[in-house]
């Protein structure tokens, strides 16, 4: 019986041999006195464990765990930084927001926040523009593509967001001086009901980001998403819901290999 | 996307006897919980997992727990060991493992080892899954399994056996 190792015997324990392997242990415990007294030992230490904490498992859910609670309520974040990027756009202006925010913080905001802030105050400008809010229009779909594309330099669909009812009105090139190369990508859409919904995409930061951030800043939410190639925030005046449900269309056209199945 | 909605809730319950054998603090298990859930629920539309949705979850409050640890070590708050009650429930069933003594030596064990120990015996998962989870090959999660076994048998005060060592 050479056969039997720690790990097999660990298995024993744990119930995770099928009927052959167990009859195997059986017969080898019941010649092996000795080690056969070990496996009743983490036996009881197993049975220990469980009789500890399996009662926690069965306590009534208090109301903060519910998820439909959750689901349905506003949104958790209440991010500080956040709060004052939204606050500044408002009362001091777009121009300023950044370099306000960045003096009036203590500790620096990380790279999301800050992405988030400059999407936010570029969505807040250039969706009040009738006439001049894209510098590119949606008609000229390839160029635009190759243009942000080369400005970028990384490889960039226009994403066709017409299933989720948003026309693609066209794009600029803004300043991000958070990334390397210092730009990124303003795409703009309008629904049925003339709500604009704007991408700000730019190369990867360099730095570790959050894979995802989302925020709500007065009527509008962002959601900030970030894989090895780009980083993304989708900004439009929508409940966080709808928001996701975009997203993920978005998402996978800027990303089609990305399984998404990361935290 | 109702559906994926059940499957977290029903994950609650093991979620939180998980949170609460890490921690051995209810607050502190049902914060983890809850940011777990929030965390979750805003990314099930984004994240579609292509898996199951519970072992996701334990990948979610695993992470959590560690970066839970990290800003505890940062601001030097520790866990009282004598502040914690004993168990509610008698001490008779398992032999002559003392409940509470065992509870004790748990929280003795590495972070990584009580990560590891608790998703097999507590959450009853295969050994694959339980790696999944906890992001290691299959070959550290046994041995991880092996070195908290034999911790937490010495510490409960049995007798050191070496016959388990010498099978081959």
């Amino acid at each position: 019986m050479s056969g039997i190792t720690r790990d097999t015997l660990m298995a024993f324990v744990d119930g995770h041999l099928d009927p052959t392997g167990r009859t195997e242990v059986e017969a080898f415990l019941a010649a092996n006195p000795e080690v056969a007294a070990e496996v009743a030992l983490l036996q009881r230490q197993n049975d220990a464990i469980r009789t500890l904490y399996a009662p926690a498992g069965a306590e009534p859910i208090p109301v903060r765990l519910s998820v439909d609670r959750i689901a349905h309520s506003g949104r958790r974040r209440n991010n500080r930084f956040l709060t004052q990027a939204a606050a500044a756009v408002v009362l001091v202006g777009v121009g300023l927001a950044g370099g306000w925010l960045l003096r009036g913080n203590a500790d620096t905001p990380g790279i999301a926040d800050r992405l988030i802030a400059d999407a936010v105050s570029a969505h807040t400008v250039y969706v009040l523009e009738k006439r001049h809010a894209v510098e590119v229009g949606g008609d000229e779909e390839e160029h635009l593509s190759s243009w942000l594309s080369n400005r970028l330099q990384t490889n960039l669909a226009m994403p066709d967001l017409t299933a989720s009812g948003l026309t693609f009105l066209g794009g600029r090139l803004l300043p991000a001086p958070d990334v390397p190369g210092g730009k990124a990508a303003q795409l703009m859409y309008e629904d049925a009901n003339g709500e604009r919904l704007t991408l700000y995409i730019t190369p990867r930061p360099g730095i570790d980001a959050p894979r995802t951030e989302l925020a709500s800043l007065g009527a509008d939410t962002a959601l900030f998403w970030s894989d090895d190639m780009l980083t993304c925030t989708i900004t439009a005046p929508y409940s966080a819901d709808k928001l996701e449900a975009i997203a993920s269309a978005v998402f996978a056209q800027l990303n089609p290999s990305g399984d998404g199945y990361e935290i | 996307m109702a559906d994926i909605l059940h499957e977290i809730e029903d994950a609650v319950p093991a979620l939180r006897r998980y949170a609460r054998a890490l921690t051995r603090d209810v607050d502190r298990a049902d914060d983890l919980v809850q940011d777990c859930l929030e965390r979750a629920i805003s990314r099930r539309r984004l994240f579609r997992p292509t898996g199951q949705v519970r072992p996701w979850l334990f990948t979610i409050l695993v992470n959590l727990y560690r970066n839970s640890l990290r800003g505890q070590r940062r601001s030097g708050d520790t866990i009282d060991l004598s502040s914690i009650p004993e168990p509610a429930v008698p001490p008779a069933q398992p032999g002559h493992l003392a409940l509470a003594e065992l509870a004790r030596a748990i929280d003795t064990l590495p972070p990584e080892q009580k990560e590891a120990l608790l998703l097999v015996t507590l959450e009853g998962l295969a050994y694959k899954e339980a790696a999944d989870i906890l992001a290691i090959p299959l070959g550290t999660l046994m041995s991880r399994l092996g070195r908290a076994r034999a911790t937490l048998k010495t510490l409960t005060g049995a007798p050191a056996e070496p016959h388990l060592r010498t099978v081959k």
